[in-house]
């Protein structure tokens, strides 16, 4: 009796949660293979592939307004087009992503319009600290960008790392690249700037934030 | 033990619904169908799963033929029941479904949705084949809106008891879910890429227009609805212009902060303060 009872309570929740499911599902009849190495829009795991290329996305054009803030104070300086080549790279991160973005039909996040305001105010913020304030707020945001990939990988890679071969190239050379910025800031005199620890830890709160914001909303 | 759980099953329907305890008998075996390439919500294999699996199956069964007895019946637990008994199932197996029809309306709407989808995605393969021209986005967007809402006419009678039901609160996270759903597949196929803030607002457009459109063809009694499709082509004509007075905007307010720039820098130059740090 109790037993009937316990297979019943069980039958019941996932009888309410298949009923949520069933009506979210919008079967997709399309097989067209995106990747060679068979990551369709079918076989994956969508929530999270969904979160994961959203986040990106935001976080590749958040990091295209700081650098346009940074060449706007800085642009006719000597760093300048030190800035302009990191610039450069980060606006073929954010072409992919939109690639990716439309491939995988991922809604962007909601709060694009506030990461551009805040990303050039960041930029051109750090950027009026004189040059090492600039590289000192690309040393912190690189950093937390390259942990986020990291963990992003690891994600991928304990999901399947055949299924999401691509995906995780694409990733790595993102955080090969991001990483190599943060040198860059590093060997630019980023630690001079004004309040540097502080300065660091603030800017990358405010990017953890970011990212948990942009993945969900 | 699997016929008692059915039956233990059956006394599981909320609160509001009738208690019939007639036993059902299991008229159309559930597990002799055939398996469908379906989703299993239990991993391990055995009695539950297949249990729950055809359950959801012959509750989809169960509402699609349902749908037969709408226009009769409205979207009520009534054309479940006659649903039921037409499959040859006892008419308690409506006590599986609240009794307000919300599962039958939610249903169809899906239904609807994937039929879209397919044609959609057919049309796709035609233009891709080069069988067909393709389309430009407000004539597509038309034929879209327009296939869609005909799914609607066998039942246009009764429609408006749907909507009022879609629009109770607790029907309201699926039917909103739904409907976005069919307004991202719309664009989808229409080509759109958009990775902006321009993708909440088309979307949001079309569905205001797909609603609105729903509104007039509930009280349209011109002929095949001609009124329908006239009202959905201005008001997709008016979300064309829209786009492009937006665009217009845009570049206009561009155009004027580069000649403010430059009336900016022109001033620094005449006064001096241009000079490289």
């Amino acid at each position: 009796m109790v037993c009937a009872f316990l297979v019943n309570s069980q039958q019941l929740f996932l009888c309410l949660t298949g009923y949520e499911r069933k009506w979210n599902l919008q079967t997709e009849q399309t097989s067209l293979r995106f990747y060679s190495t068979g990551m369709t829009l079918d076989n994956i795991n969508k929530p999270d592939i969904d979160r994961i290329i959203r986040v990106d996305h935001a976080g590749e054009y958040g990091a295209n307004r700081i650098y346009a803030g940074q060449m706007a104070v800085l642009g006719r300086t000597t760093v300048g087009p030190v800035i302009q080549q990191m610039w450069n790279q980060e606006k073929d991160h954010l072409k992919k992503f939109n690639e990716l973005m439309v491939t995988f039909r991922v809604r962007p996040t909601i709060l694009l319009p506030f990461w551009n305001v805040a990303g050039f105010a960041l930029g051109a913020g750090t950027a009026l600290l004189g040059k090492e304030g600039a590289m000192a707020c690309t040393v912190a945001v690189e950093e937390s960008i390259s942990a986020h990939y990291n963990n992003q990988m690891r994600t991928l890679m304990e999901e399947d790392p055949e299924k999401y071969k691509e995906l995780l190239q694409i990733i790595k050379k993102f955080r090969d690249d991001e990483l190599e910025h943060h040198d860059i800031g590093l060997d630019h005199d980023a630690e001079l700037a004004p309040a540097y620890s502080l300065l660091k830890t603030a800017i990358q709160i405010g990017c953890k934030a970011a990212i948990f914001l942009s993945e969900r909303i | 033990m699997r016929r008692a759980s059915d039956e233990q099953k059956q006394e599981l329907p909320p609160s509001s619904s009738q208690q019939r305890y007639e036993s059902h008998p299991p008229g159309d075996r559930p597990d002799q169908e055939p398996q469908r390439s379906h989703h299993s919500y239990t991993d391990q294999g055995g009695e539950e799963s297949e249990d729950y699996e055809s359950e959801e199956q012959l509750q989809q069964r169960i509402l699609t033929a349902a749908l037969k007895f709408v226009p009769a019946h409205g979207w009520t637990a009534d054309a479940i029941a006659e649903g039921a008994k037409s499959l040859g199932l006892s008419v308690a197996a409506a006590g599986m479904f609240h009794t307000d029809g919300s599962e039958l309306i939610l249903h169809f709407v899906s239904q609807c949705n994937s039929e879209l989808s397919n044609l959609l995605e057919q049309q796709q393969k035609l233009v891709q084949l080069g069988q067909a021209e393709k389309k430009k986005t407000d004539q597509f967007l038309r034929d879209a809106v327009e296939a869609r809402l005909r799914m609607l006419i066998p039942y246009i009678e009764k429609w408006p008891q749907a909507v009022s039901i879609l629009l109770l609160p607790h029907n309201i996270p699926a039917s909103l879910n739904l409907l976005t759903s069919m307004v991202d597949d719309m664009w989808h196929y229409a080509g759109d890429q958009s990775t902006d803030i321009n993708w909440y607002t088309r979307r949001a457009v079309l569905a205001g227009i797909y609603n609105t459109t729903e509104l007039v063809m509930m009280q349209d009694s011109s002929s095949d609805f001609e009124e329908t499709w006239h009202f959905l082509e201005n008001r997709i004509a008016d979300a064309m212009t829209m786009g492009h007075t937006a665009k217009q905007v845009q570049s206009t307010g561009e155009a004027l902060v580069q000649g403010l720039m430059g009336a900016a820098v022109t001033v620094k130059n005449l006064a001096g303060l241009n000079q490289r740090r």
